[in-house]
Formats: C-alpha cells, sequence, structure tokens
C-alpha cells in the first residue's frame, strides 16, 4: 500500500455559467493542476440532487467537489 | 452568405466594434435590422477584449 | 462573443469608413476593406503561421509588452478567428522576399493577391460607436514615462495583470523582472489637466485604478499600493462600496495630493507629492502606474467630416441633455465612449438605446433586409429506436493532439456500446468538418454526436446548428471538453491527460446514450407595452416603443406627466428644463400610441413574459375605477425623489427656515424675488447621505451644487458661497463647470469624516464651523442661507417589487440582472427597469436608459413570441404531489402550482425558466425533469465515471 502513488479520483459538478467557465478559463490561461479530476457540466449547482453526490461516492469518488 | 447584397432594405451601419458597436449590432438584429459592422482593426472587441475583470465586482469581461 | 455567429450581422473588419451621402432613411455609405492577406473561409487559427513567420512585430493588443510577428491573431477568441498579415512590417509586402507562410499553412489560406475592395451599403441609420483615443503624450512624459521602463500607463498595468498577458499575470517591473513591492497610482493623467487640453474628468479611471489595485494585491497580498487622487468619483451604483472594500480589506491607502513629479531613483522612482495643505512629501515605489484618461478617437476630426455631425471642444461626439444620443445629423447616432467617457455598462445602455432609435426611425423597413435561415425537416427519434453515436475527437491542430494521443481516444470510444461510427478530425469547428459531421450522420444513421474537442459554452450553438442542418434536433448532441479542461491544463503529463480524456469521452458517451429529442418551444407574446411612471424615464420609454410601432400603457401615480423634473428648473448645461419637458409630455400625450392613465397605479400583475394581464386602478372613491389589460413586457420608471434626512453629518439636523435643500434652493433662485440669492451661503454635500440617513453616493448633487453656486454668482457676483465637500463628483464634462465655480470665487473646502463640519443653531442665527485644511485650524461662519446636498431616495419600491416579485437592493433600488451586460433587464423575463428607480443618475442618463429599456422591451414584441431554450423544466403531472416547494424556491418565478382536476399541481412557465434545477433537485416525488440535464443522464456519466481506467499507459 505504502508504495502506491496517491492518485485520487475526485468527481466535479460545475455551474455552466461560473466555474465551468472558471475552468474554461483556467485552460486559456495555460494554468496547469493535477489531472484527477473528471467534470460534469449542469446549468447550475441548484441542480445538485444530494444523491449525486451519494452516487459519486459510491462509485469510487475520492471527493466530490462542487464549483457554482 | 458569401454574394454581398449592399442594397438591402432595412439596413444599419454601426462604426466600430468595440462593446458598444457590437451590443449595438446584436440589438438591431433582434429588433429585425440587417447590420453593417465596420471595424478599423482586424477583429471585433475594443478596449475592452484587453480586459480580464471589470470593476465593482471583479467579474471576468467577456 | 456572438456577434460572429448571426446571420445578420456581416463583420467588415479591417475597414475604413470613407464617405455617407443621402439622407436619413436612405444612405449610402462608401466602406474600403483593407486585405488580410488571408483567406477568411480556409483559415483555422491554427496559429502555424505565426510560429514560422521571422519578423518580429510589438504586439500593439498586449499595450506593446510583448512580441509578436506580422502574421498573427490578437487574441484566440478574436472575432472573426481569422488570422491576418500587418503589411507595414511583412518582408513579403514591403520587400518582396520570405513568403515562408504560403507553404506553412496546410490549409492554403495565405493569399498575397488581396486586394483592397470598396464597396457602397443602402442603410438607414448610421450608428458611430468608434470608442476613445489615447491621452496625449505629454501628459504621460512629465511623469517619466518613456524615460523609465517602470512607469507604465493602466492600459499596460492591465495587460501584466492579464494571464494571456506578458508575464503569464505575474506583476514584474519591465526593467528587472523584479515583483514590485511597492505601487503607486497617479489619478488623473490627462483629464482634468488643462495642460493637454483636456479639462473633463474621463469618468472611469477611479474605478479601474481601484480595480487593478485589488487584483496586483490578490496577487501579491504583500505588495503596497498607495492611490494618489484629487478627488476619488465613485459615484456609481454600489461604487462606494467596492472602495470602501479596496481600503479596508485590500489595505489599499488613498493619498489625497497632487503628485509633482516621478523621477529615477537608484533602482527605484521617486515620487513627489503635494498634499493640501502645501506640504511636500516624496516617497519610493517600485513601480508608478499611470491611471490615463480617455481622450477622444484619433480620427473623431476625419469621422465627423465624413458622417458631417459636430463634435464638441474636446472632440466627442455633440449631444444634447434631452436627446443624448442623437448627433447634428438626422439618421446619425452616436453611442459609447465616443458621446464622452463613460464605462462599460453605460456604453452597453447607449448601444441598445441607440439601437431602439434606429430602430423608430426606420419602423417601415423593419424585417425587409434579414435573413431568415431555413431547416431541413426535423427527423423523429423516438425512445425505443436504437441509439447510433457518433464520436468526433477533435486535434484542434496541436492544441489538443499536442498532448492527449487522440488516436487513441477515439478507438476506443469506437469499442463503446452504441458507438457506430469514430472518426478524428484536425479541426472539428472548421466549416468542411461541418459537411462532413452532416455526411457522417447520413452515411451511419447516427441519431447521437458527441464532439470531445473545446468548450460547449463557447462551441456547442455551432455544433447544434450542424445538428438543424442535419435534420436532427439539436439536443442530440453532446460535448466533451477535451482542451480546456485537459490538454491546456494537463500539458505537461501527456498519459494522464489521455487517460483523462479517455475518461470524459466515456462519461459523454454515457449521458448521449440517455439524451432525447427536445421540442422547440415559442411562447406568444402580446405586442403591447406596460410602462409604469409618467416621469421623464417612463415618458422617453414610452415613446421610443411608441414610435418602434408598439401600443403603450403608460401609468402615472400622481394627476399630472413630468415627474420629479417638475421641480427643476434650468441644468448645469444651461437648458431650459420646464420647456423641454413640456416638449416630452405634448409628445406623449399627442401619440396616439400612448394611452396615458394619470392618478392611477398598477394594483396587480398576472401571467410572464410576452403575457401580462395587470389591473390599473385610478381615482379614488366613489370615481374609482379599474381596467385591465394585455401587455407582453413591463418597464419600471417608477423614479425618485430628494431626500429629507434626519441626520446630517452625524447629528440631529436642527430646526430652521434658513435650511433648505439644493432643490428649494433651485427654486428660489428660478423665482422672481429681487433677493433671491443670498448674500452668504454655505453648501454642505453628502448631507445625509454616504453614511449618514443613507449608505450610498446619489451622482447627481455635486453637479447640482455646482449648478446652484453659479447661478447664485450669476445673480450676485459678490455673494460669499462656500461648498464644504468630501469629493467634488463633478465628472465627465461637468468638471467644467466645477472649474468656472472655482474661477468665478466660489470657495470649496474638503472635510473628513475624521473632522465633519457641525451645524449649530443659535436662536434665529445659525453657524457652521468647520476645518478649513489649508488655513489648519478651525472656522465658524454664519450665512444667510444653508443649502444641503441631500441625496436621491427610490419611490414606491417596496410595493411594486412585491407585484412583480422582482429584487431590489439594500437601498430599495431595482436589481438589475446583470451589472456589466444587461444593465437594464431585472432577473424576471419580460421585466425591465430605468431611470432614478434603478439608480440615481443626471437627466441625459434616465433619457438614454429609459430608451435602452424600451429598446430591450421591443424585442420580443417585434419577434411576436419569446423562444425557450430546451433546457428548461418539465413536471410530471402523474407523480406531482403539488406540495410547492418548488414554487417556493424558484427565483425566477417560473413554476407555479395551480389546480388540475380539483389536485394541486405545479407546471412551468417556459418563457421565464432559465434551467437552473432547483425545482428538480428538490422534488421530493422526482417529478421534475430538466432538459438535456435529467436524473438518468446525470447517473449515466456518474456510472461512467465509476468505471475507471486502469490501465494508465
Amino acid at each position: 500500500m505504502s508504495n502506491e502513488v496517491f492518485n485520487p479520483k475526485i468527481l466535479g459538478f460545475l455551474c455552466n455559467w461560473c466555474c465551468y467557465a472558471a475552468a474554461d478559463s483556467a485552460g486559456v490561461s495555460r494554468y496547469q493542476y493535477p489531472p484527477n479530476l473528471r467534470t460534469i457540466r449542469v446549468m447550475c449547482t441548484g441542480r445538485l440532487d444530494p444523491a449525486f453526490v451519494l452516487k459519486g461516492f459510491a462509485e469510487g469518488a475520492a471527493g466530490i467537489f462542487t464549483g457554482g | 452568405m458569401g454574394q454581398a447584397n449592399d442594397k438591402r432594405l432595412g439596413s444599419v451601419m454601426v462604426v466600430g466594434g468595440g462593446v458598444a458597436g457590437v451590443q449595438a449590432a446584436l440589438d438591431l438584429t433582434e429588433l429585425g435590422y440587417y447590420v453593417y459592422l465596420v471595424e478599423k482593426s482586424a477583429a471585433i472587441g475594443g478596449a475592452m477584449a484587453q480586459l480580464d475583470k471589470t470593476f465593482p465586482t471583479n467579474d471576468c469581461s467577456l | 462573443m456572438e456577434a460572429g455567429r448571426s446571420p445578420n450581422i456581416e463583420i467588415l473588419s479591417n475597414a475604413d469608413f470613407l464617405g455617407l451621402d443621402g439622407k436619413a432613411g436612405d444612405f449610402t455609405a462608401k466602406v474600403r476593406l483593407r486585405p488580410r492577406y488571408i483567406d477568411a473561409d480556409k483559415c483555422t487559427a491554427c496559429g502555424l503561421c505565426t510560429t514560422y513567420c521571422p519578423r518580429h512585430l510589438v504586439d500593439e493588443y498586449n499595450e506593446g509588452l510583448a512580441i509578436t510577428r506580422p502574421i498573427h491573431i490578437d487574441y484566440p477568441q478574436a472575432v472573426p478567428a481569422t488570422y491576418f498579415i500587418d503589411p507595414k512590417a511583412c518582408m513579403h509586402l514591403q520587400h518582396g522576399t520570405c513568403k515562408i507562410c504560403v507553404p506553412v499553412c496546410r490549409s492554403h489560406a495565405i493569399n498575397f493577391d488581396q486586394q483592397p475592395e470598396e464597396r457602397e451599403l443602402k442603410v438607414g441609420a448610421v450608428i458611430m460607436s468608434p470608442g476613445f483615443g489615447r491621452v496625449p503624450e505629454e501628459a504621460l512624459t512629465k511623469y517619466s514615462y518613456g524615460a523609465h521602463p517602470d512607469v507604465v500607463t493602466s492600459l499596460e498595468f492591465e495587460r501584466l495583470l492579464n494571464p494571456s498577458g506578458p508575464f503569464k499575470g505575474e506583476v514584474r517591473c519591465l526593467s528587472d523582472k523584479r515583483h514590485p513591492h511597492r505601487i503607486a497610482f497617479i489619478q488623473c493623467v490627462g483629464s482634468r489637466d488643462l495642460g493637454c487640453n483636456n479639462g473633463y474628468c474621463s469618468s472611469v479611471c477611479c474605478m479601474y485604478a481601484i480595480k487593478e489595485a485589488m487584483v496586483a494585491k490578490e496577487h501579491d497580498p504583500e505588495c503596497e499600493i498607495t492611490i494618489y487622487y484629487m478627488d476619488m468619483r465613485t459615484q456609481g451604483k454600489d461604487f462606494d462600496a467596492a472602495q470602501k472594500r479596496a481600503e479596508e480589506q485590500f489595505g489599499i491607502k488613498f493619498v489625497r495630493a497632487k503628485v509633482a513629479d516621478v523621477m529615477p531613483w537608484d533602482k527605484q522612482l521617486k515620487l513627489t507629492y503635494a498634499t493640501l495643505d502645501g506640504s511636500h512629501y516624496f516617497e519610493g515605489y517600485d513601480m508608478v502606474v499611470l491611471s490615463v484618461g480617455l481622450d477622444a478617437p484619433a480620427d473623431a476630426k476625419n469621422l465627423a467630416k465624413i458622417a458631417d455631425f459636430e463634435l464638441n471642444r474636446y472632440d466627442f461626439c455633440k449631444t444634447s441633455t434631452f436627446a443624448p444620443l442623437t448627433t447634428s445629423h438626422d439618421g446619425v447616432l452616436v453611442a459609447g465612449a465616443f458621446q464622452g467617457p463613460k464605462d462599460i455598462p453605460e456604453s452597453v445602455t447607449q448601444s441598445s438605446a441607440a439601437a431602439g432609435l434606429a430602430s423608430a426611425l426606420l419602423k417601415a423597413q423593419r424585417g425587409k433586409g434579414v435573413i431568415t435561415k431555413s431547416y431541413p425537416a426535423e427527423q423523429e427519434v423516438k425512445a425505443d429506436d436504437e441509439v447510433r453515436i457518433g464520436v468526433f475527437v477533435c486535434h484542434c491542430g496541436i492544441n489538443i493532439a499536442g498532448v492527449v494521443d487522440v488516436a487513441k481516444v477515439a478507438n476506443y470510444a469506437g469499442d463503446m456500446e452504441n458507438v457506430t461510427y469514430y472518426a478524428e478530425s484536425l479541426y472539428s469547428c472548421s466549416q468542411d468538418a461541418q459537411e462532413v459531421i452532416k455526411q457522417r450522420i447520413k452515411e451511419h444513421k447516427l441519431n447521437r454526436v458527441v464532439v470531445a474537442a473545446c468548450s460547449p459554452r463557447t462551441h456547442e450553438p455551432l455544433f447544434q446548428e450542424t445538428m438543424k442542418d442535419a435534420g436532427l434536433n439539436r439536443s442530440l448532441f453532446e460535448m466533451v471538453n477535451i482542451r480546456d479542461h485537459c490538454s491546456w491544463v494537463h500539458a505537461n503529463e501527456p498519459a494522464a491527460a489521455t487517460t483523462k480524456s479517455m475518461d470524459l469521452v466515456r462519461m459523454g458517451v454515457a449521458k448521449a446514450r440517455n439524451i432525447r429529442p427536445l421540442p422547440e418551444q415559442n411562447v406568444p407574446c402580446t405586442a403591447k407595452a406596460m410602462v409604469v411612471g409618467g416621469g421623464i424615464a417612463g415618458m422617453n420609454a414610452a415613446l421610443n416603443l411608441a414610435d418602434q410601432g408598439f401600443q403603450t400603457y403608460l401609468v402615472e401615480k400622481s394627476d399630472k406627466l413630468g415627474g420629479h423634473l417638475l421641480e427643476q428648473h434650468y441644468t448645469l448645461q444651461g437648458d431650459d428644463t420646464p420647456a423641454l419637458l413640456k416638449g416630452v409630455i405634448d409628445r406623449v400625450k399627442k401619440n396616439k400610441l400612448i394611452e396615458v392613465f394619470t392618478s392611477a397605479e398598477l394594483t396587480a400583475v398576472n401571467g410572464f413574459v410576452g403575457n401580462f394581464t395587470s389591473i390599473i386602478t385610478s381615482g379614488s372613491g366613489k370615481s374609482q375605477k379599474e381596467a385591465s389589460v394585455d401587455h407582453g413586457v413591463i418597464i419600471i420608471a417608477t423614479g425618485g425623489k430628494e431626500h429629507r434626512p434626519e441626520t446630517v453629518l452625524g447629528a440631529k439636523l436642527p430646526a430652521s427656515k434658513k435650511i433648505v435643500t439644493q432643490q428649494e434652493l433651485e427654486s428660489q433662485l428660478a423665482g422672481k424675488a429681487k433677493n433671491r440669492a443670498p448674500k452668504s451661503l454655505v453648501m454642505i454635500q453628502c448631507a445625509g447621505s454616504r453614511g449618514d440617513d443613507l449608505a450610498y453616493c446619489s451622482k447627481v448633487c455635486c453637479n447640482n451644487a455646482v449648478k446652484n453656486a453659479l447661478k447664485v454668482k450669476e445673480i450676485d457676483p459678490a455673494a460669499q458661497v462656500v461648498v464644504l465637500y468630501r469629493e467634488m463628483r463633478t465628472y465627465g464634462y461637468a468638471e467644467d463647470a466645477y472649474r468656472e465655480a472655482r474661477e468665478k470665487g466660489v470657495i470649496f473646502i474638503p472635510y473628513t469624516m475624521e473632522r465633519k463640519p457641525a451645524i449649530n443653531a443659535k436662536g434665529a442665527k445659525l453657524e457652521v464651523s468647520f476645518h478649513d485644511p489649508i488655513l489648519r485650524e478651525e472656522v465658524t461662519i454664519a450665512p444667510d442661507q444653508i443649502a444641503l446636498s441631500v441625496g436621491m431616495v427610490p419611490v414606491d419600491t417596496d410595493a411594486l417589487s412585491k407585484v412583480l416579485k422582482v429584487p431590489v437592493n439594500e437601498n430599495k433600488f431595482y436589481l438589475e440582472a446583470h451589472v456589466k451586460l444587461r444593465p437594464v433587464e431585472l432577473p424576471v423575463a419580460g421585466v425591465y427597469v430605468c431611470g432614478l428607480a434603478h439608480s440615481p443618475k443626471p437627466v441625459d442618463e434616465v433619457v438614454v436608459q429609459a430608451q435602452a429599456a424600451a429598446a430591450k422591451a421591443a424585442i420580443p414584441l417585434v419577434k411576436g413570441y419569446v423562444s425557450v431554450e430546451p433546457t428548461v423544466s418539465n413536471v410530471n403531472q402523474d407523480t406531482c404531489i403539488g406540495c410547492g416547494l418548488c414554487e417556493s424556491l424558484c427565483p425566477y418565478q417560473a413554476i407555479k402550482i395551480h389546480k388540475v382536476d380539483n389536485k394541486r399541481k405545479a407546471e412551468t412557465i417556459v418563457a421565464s425558466c432559465k434551467g437552473c434545477g432547483i425545482c428538480a433537485s428538490h422534488c421530493p416525488t422526482f417529478a421534475i425533469s430538466m432538459g438535456g440535464f435529467t436524473d438518468e443522464q446525470i447517473s449515466a456519466q456518474i456510472k461512467a465515471f465509476g468505471e475507471l481506467q486502469e490501465e494508465t499507459v
């Protein structure tokens, strides 16, 4: 175990209008960040049913990120 | 498109493609007019395209 | 920038305006298009040419702080997204050599044979919006600009702060690339400066200086920043609050002083400044930022000659208070900074207003020239049809393919269930790639398309358009972002980036399996408007709507039209307000399309955008009447009034007849009495504002004080007028009047919050005591009269905001949908705001805002319908239990409970829904689904996320 590289997979829910847009500008600006995040775009984080978070964990997410 | 029709009825010319000109052009099309947006430089956007954030909320600009 | 996509906007960039003949409604304009030397249809904006071009060129987009090449594009999101060759620097165009770019370009877009092209355009109206120019060099060189690299303009500093700027957003000294620890901003460079013939205030510099200082602090919290200013003119809505934040949270220092000069000083710069009491100081800084003003555009004189209109003394376009966007040439309108220095929201407001005015002028030609695109009939995709997905993975030149193994991602996608076709694409957004997608849809009978490329925020509409062209519902499309969210941000980890791309594509395909066609909905709109408030704002809004051809109901609470302006007698610009106001009232009364209700109120509003039904209650007692009217839009123009403060300067205001407000003083001065001008007068600015009763700045009081001070001096030049102020906010051309008042002997003395003046009433005698910073002592004077600049408050916002369910801010002004880009729209669709109900502002700005609100409100009336995005919510009436949770949570009033067969059921008002999904996530019975973001789709994405890629290559 201790020899394994810590490489968590994180699931992100990004609001189309702010956080998704921010992630786009991070790209345009070529900011580098760790490649552990997998994202799902929503029109608003108000769309997030708590069940989505639980499902994410059940599917093996090490962490859930919501950006709105 | 492609072929230019320069004798269109119900068209407006906007001189200057900064944020003011672009907004005027968009509103004009929504109001039912054809727009010629004349810009001196190679791209529209004007000074606002150079800004990253705007006062007072420091939102991003584009 | 959606302007690039509209079929009804033809962008003529790299073009010069050469001539204008004819008259309003029937102009012929001459335009010359300079060659780009690159074929716009072929250029894919890959950027390969720039990397090969051997010549260097100063990058003007980066304010000369970076280097580009003669063949380039200003910035990646530029519209049109076509590179161009600057002929001044190109080796081939100058010397006939080189031509290295020609073979390099893979799409053969480079064409040195292009010639200038002249076109004659028939246009009904012209809107001049050429923006602003640069202030003269001498305004900069006196602060060692040009002589020392660490003296920069605010525009250069803006680029330094920008992540796409020369140091990728790091602030560094240009001299030796060190991080500056101490930065000074000098305000009013090239503004309020007769030395360079710019007597006006540029109205934007205080705001951008604060913004830049705050952003610089965010980059480097250790950095010390000082702003040297004469007056901080943060008079706009919520601007004072931002300044306070800069001072208190960010620790930015504000020093009221005149900067004498800036000189090199060892590695630093020595800044010498003089404070108000005449003391001189100096301090060392690593970097000095000059807050440069906005000048008239360099070609203003030429434009004025070509289009035949007048300029003012500063070479900006000349207009008048009550018709601020009309030039001296009928049919030629002006908008933006060319009308006078202004910020973005005001420019945007003016543009909408100018569009509305042009629309009224050309009413008879409306719709005659527009291009409406037609699409093939939509192919039916049923729920039980076999899902056939096509996946296109984009190289984006080297933007994606340089990092991500595109072939591997595409092959991986090809193995997925339901994926019937997959391919790589060099530039999936290019015109030929769209054709390929259309062909493949036909050949392989695809009924879902996934494109893995860049951001859906910028490119989804383009691909959805292609779907429609191919006869598929546009909602059957899904986009995966493997550029902005992957290759660009994991540039050094190609293997991990490829794995991430595969994961994202798998999640996208999982969603695509569950997407369904969504109906395109249009809600019809009643082509009539309601305007609430019969002041100058409401009347201008109603007039523009009627001039555009729409019936308008104008509801005024009092028994006559005119509103707050009825109490004004003259303007700072010298207009005869009563006469001009009467002209507007007469035009409203004569207009057959405007139905005026006086002594009336809007008591109930039902419905939604396009379909409102309102009750107008007029009269009172026995003669009370109710009228029910249908309309498609509502403009709120309920106005404001002078505030009557109880607390002034932190103390209770003594009762005295000698204390008046500026408005009362104005009426007195406009009268006929011989002794109407007091022999000695003290004006107190911000009385009851900016910290007393009212928290905010009312924007108009400084102008009114100067206006009345000048009037007193005009009547009696010997009168003594003292103005006690915190900051004189005579922005724009009002600065000229402020200077004139000082020249005529009006005494302006600043006070601070620490040392406020005090009003003492001793019997009939009035005294004002204050600290004079020039004499450095306490002074007490006993004036004949005291005029208080009391600020403005909105009228009746409480009741109407509840009726309309629209938000107000903490100062009871209506809260617009977006401060910068949607300044006259409210969050509830179909409801607009203008005038003092939005925020305090002078008459010319009120007129513009009213015209802008009318232009925006006219859009659904012109169309006759409101189009609905497919992403709206949809309630399953079978499973809805009518609990009403969704109705109470919806921020847009877009879901309502009503009775169906005597049972409570929720229903979406699609015209108002923004698709946020709050209703869906809270529905206890999962009865609400969101178009394009259903529970099934998101769950499928989450499940696909779980099927992790074990192989990490």
